[in-house]
């Protein structure tokens, strides 16, 4: 590790998930204390390994999206000299797990629980990674880190895939590319993720799902710590497949076969006479014969569902020709 | 500052128009003595002799437009340009437009004699083989569905240099060796411009067909009348902008306006490389349609049915692949047969399904649903502690007025509020947003 690296973590906080995944009829339940506990130790970690790192933490509650930490902007407070812990190590730990309780105390009921503002939180790492990646606008020269190789962010995901939020989580990664920054993905609890599996694949960072929760803190350690850079002399572990699937514009479900506007490319799960992005008609010829040519089994699409199953494919195989089986 | 810009052009061009009047005025009236034509007569002149070209005015060399303030400092000017790059983005239709995304474009590389010259470092023609590389890999960035061809210029006819192809690198390879593509002899538009024209004719409708033409003579030897082979494309719908080295030529000129093309004259390296890239964002709807109005039928849309396929890792065990009939471990499924191809996009060779990756599709959906222009605040009345810092980067924004006056759009705290979630972010992170992030961190949509 020659250069200082800067991380961004997005944690998933989604209240719902949490208490699912503490539940003990899991096979490794992993409480949202016990979580967080390992989270600081990771997170110490990191600012351990040089003395240059940068952090920042980015918290996704419930229709809010909150900073927790940055080492630029520390929280101003009077925190308690404790003889027994490392200043820095405190600083971090008591601003990330301060704001925690705030968010969660100033949340509703559990009733109407909205989905976690993951989008938010990319979108606000992003432009923060945006801002100390060009440090000769900003006004303030105190604030200014010299340089800022490898940044990186580490999404630690519990929800799953939120598809209202196709159009902007592709933004961001496309962003994310070019800014330069790899997209990490741990997969806690839930389903695979679509849209994350995708972004850690564009962005050459890790997805990684979590087979034992309870050793978070060693997956954590040997496959998000090290930088991008050293990481082709490691072996972390590579995804497997990859689904490509993307959400119609119409319903938001997610599919693997859409049919798609040629002006706009907007993406619709079943033949449309006009395109509602563009306002464009489509040939009444063409509408027929896609019609004639879809597979039964999507005429009856799950409404509403957001269809986040593990399982790869989604639509039931029904041209299959005996070659391609035996392709397989 | 921008506004006197503005005035300045106008005056410009309105001399340049009403000159040839002018001159015939004089010379009629030469025995008359017309005194009352004479100072304007005089200032029309004048400015033609400075001004020779109507390109020449419109541009503008942009040390020039950059002045210091009395402090030296930079900030003034540098405002200047944020504020007017905001209004541009004001202006901008809110809506979503529409955009011909999947495109077909024929690069017509003038490899005549002409390119040898040395006004342009290297050579011209070094210059416009390196700009061709980047061109192609920021073309196939933003139009991940389109192909591109390059067709070169040289002794008198076309020669087909690169096939019409979606893989960068294929077209990348075919202008690799410049010993190749020596420039020799005289161009021939009509030529280069009828090969690019066949190998474009047999194209769906629903897709673009472009020719970007870089020309560095100022003649062409054509074995028949161009004006032909112009109106076959206007009948094509095939959009012709050309990029001239040397000056403006009238059939050049010509091609583009009445195909709905751009034309430029290149007037340095870094003139000749925007004027490039402009064409890299992919164009509105071709407006040459007879059928104008929202709503409309247009016979070049069409639905088409499209696969996402899952992507196997290197690490799989290998299998044959479709399309090659190839042993190896990592390729696409099609999602309705489960065929494996080698790449995407393409069309699935056993049940034919188009089969793309989303995130093809996905670059261009910014262009669908743009986020709102956030608007200046102006007073600080309204603002409590909470919203001290930046909502996206926490970057804590002054809360005293800065120096610099107050341009239209421009905030004089450094604040700027989404109307949606009425969140205030820095000037950095509202060009950020709105440039490259396209979503808003409050809203997050
Ligand atoms: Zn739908
Ligand atoms: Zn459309
Ligand atoms: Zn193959
Ligand atoms: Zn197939
Ligand atoms: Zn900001
Ligand atoms: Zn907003």
């Amino acid at each position: 590790m020659d250069n200082a690296s800067h991380l961004s973590v997005i944690v998933d906080l989604s209240p719902t998930q949490w208490h699912l995944s503490s539940q003990s009829d899991n096979t490794h339940p992993l409480s949202l204390k016990d979580f967080l506990s390992q989270l600081l130790a990771f997170l110490n970690m990191h600012i351990a390994s040089k003395h240059e790192n940068t952090l920042a933490v980015f918290g996704a509650f419930p229709g809010k999206s909150v900073m927790l930490y940055s080492s630029t902007d520390p929280l101003q407070h009077n925190r308690t000299i404790d003889a027994n812990s490392y200043p820095p190590f405190r600083v971090v730990d008591y601003s990330v797990m301060q704001h925690i309780m705030e968010e969660i105390d100033a949340l509703g009921e559990p009733e109407d629980e909205v989905p976690c503002a993951l989008v938010g939180a990319v979108t606000k790492a992003l432009c923060y990674i945006n801002r100390i990646s060009h440090p000769s606008t900003s006004s303030n020269p105190a604030d200014n880190p010299a340089v800022l190789p490898d940044p990186r962010m580490l999404i630690l995901s519990v929800s799953p895939d939120l598809s209202t939020s196709y159009i902007p989580i592709m933004n961001s990664i496309f962003s994310a590319q070019k800014l330069k920054v790899t997209i990490d993905v741990c997969k806690i609890y839930g389903p695979d993720t679509v849209f994350l599996q995708q972004a850690a694949h564009l962005t050459g960072g890790s997805y990684i799902y979590l087979e034992r929760r309870d050793a978070l803190l060693q997956y954590l350690i040997m496959s998000h710590l090290p930088p991008p850079s050293i990481r082709n002399v490691l072996s972390v572990p590579t995804q497997d497949r990859i689904d490509f699937r993307a959400a119609c514009f119409c319903h938001k479900d997610i599919i693997d076969i859409g049919f798609v506007c040629s002006v706009c490319l907007s993406i619709f799960c079943k033949p449309v006479p006009v395109c509602t992005t563009c306002r464009t008609k489509f040939p009444m010829k063409t509408l027929q014969r896609l019609n004639a040519s879809r597979p039964p089994q999507t005429l009856t699409p799950v409404n509403g569902s957001t269809v986040a199953n593990g399982s790869a494919i989604g639509t039931p195989r029904s041209a299959g020709t005996p070659m391609a089986a035996s392709l397989r | 500052m921008p506004a006197k810009d503005i005035d300045f052009m106008d005056v410009d061009s309105d001399s340049d128009i009403s000159l040839p009047a002018e001159e015939t005025s004089r010379s009629k009236g030469k025995g008359k003595g017309k005194a009352v034509a004479k100072p304007k007569k005089t200032k029309g002149k004048g400015k033609a002799n400075e001004q020779a070209y109507t390109w020449e005015a419109s541009y503008t060399r942009s040390w020039d437009t950059v002045q210091e303030d009395a402090g030296g400092n930079l900030q003034g000017a540098v405002e200047d340009w944020m504020a007017r790059d905001r209004r541009r983005r004001l202006l901008a239709p809110a809506g979503a437009i529409r955009r011909t995304i999947i495109r077909h474009l024929i690069l017509l590389l003038d490899l005549s004699s002409s390119m040898m010259d040395r006004d342009m470092r290297p050579t011209r023609f070094d210059l416009t083989l390196q700009y061709a590389r980047e061109f192609i890999t920021e073309w196939f960035d933003q139009n991940p569905l389109g192909q591109i061809g390059v067709v070169g210029m040289r002794a008198g006819i076309g020669e087909r240099i690169g096939e019409m192809s979606g893989n960068p690198q294929d077209i990348l390879r075919a202008i690799a060796d410049r010993h190749k593509l020596e420039p020799i002899g005289e161009p021939s538009l009509q030529n280069a411009i009828e090969m690019a024209r066949s190998t474009m004719s047999h194209l769906p409708t629903h897709s673009s067909r472009e020719i970007l033409i870089i020309f560095g003579s100022l003649t062409t030897c054509d074995p028949g009348n161009i004006h032909d082979t112009l109106d076959d494309c206007v009948k094509n719908r095939i959009r012709i902008s050309v990029v001239a080295l040397a000056a403006e030529m009238k059939i050049c000129r010509e091609l583009c306006d009445k195909t709905g093309g751009q034309f430029g004259v290149a007037m340095n390296e870094g003139h000749f490389k925007d004027l490039m890239f402009e064409l890299v964002p992919p164009p509105a709807q071709n407006t040459l349609s007879r059928t104008p109005g929202a709503g409309a039928v247009n016979p070049a849309a069409d639905l088409m049915m499209m696969g996402f396929p899952t992507r196997l890792p290197d690490t799989s065990p290998p299998s044959l692949c479709v399309c090659h009939s190839e042993l190896k471990s990592e390729g696409f499924l099609c999602p309705r047969c489960l065929a494996k191809v080698c790449d995407v996009p393409t069309d699935c060779d056993i049940c034919g399904l188009m089969i793309v990756s989303s995130p093809h599709l996905a670059r261009s959906y910014h262009h669908l649903f743009p986020v709102k222009p956030y608007e200046a605040v102006t007073a600080l009345v309204d603002v409590s502690d909470s919203t001290s810092a930046c909502h996206a980067c926490a970057r804590i924004l002054p809360t005293t007025q800065s120096t610099s006056t107050a341009a239209e759009g421009i905030s004089p705290f450094g604040r700027y509020r989404c109307p949606d979630c009425h969140n205030d972010f820095c000037t950095e992170c509202d060009v950020f947003v709105h440039d490259v992030v396209h979503c808003c961190p409050g809203c997050g949509k």
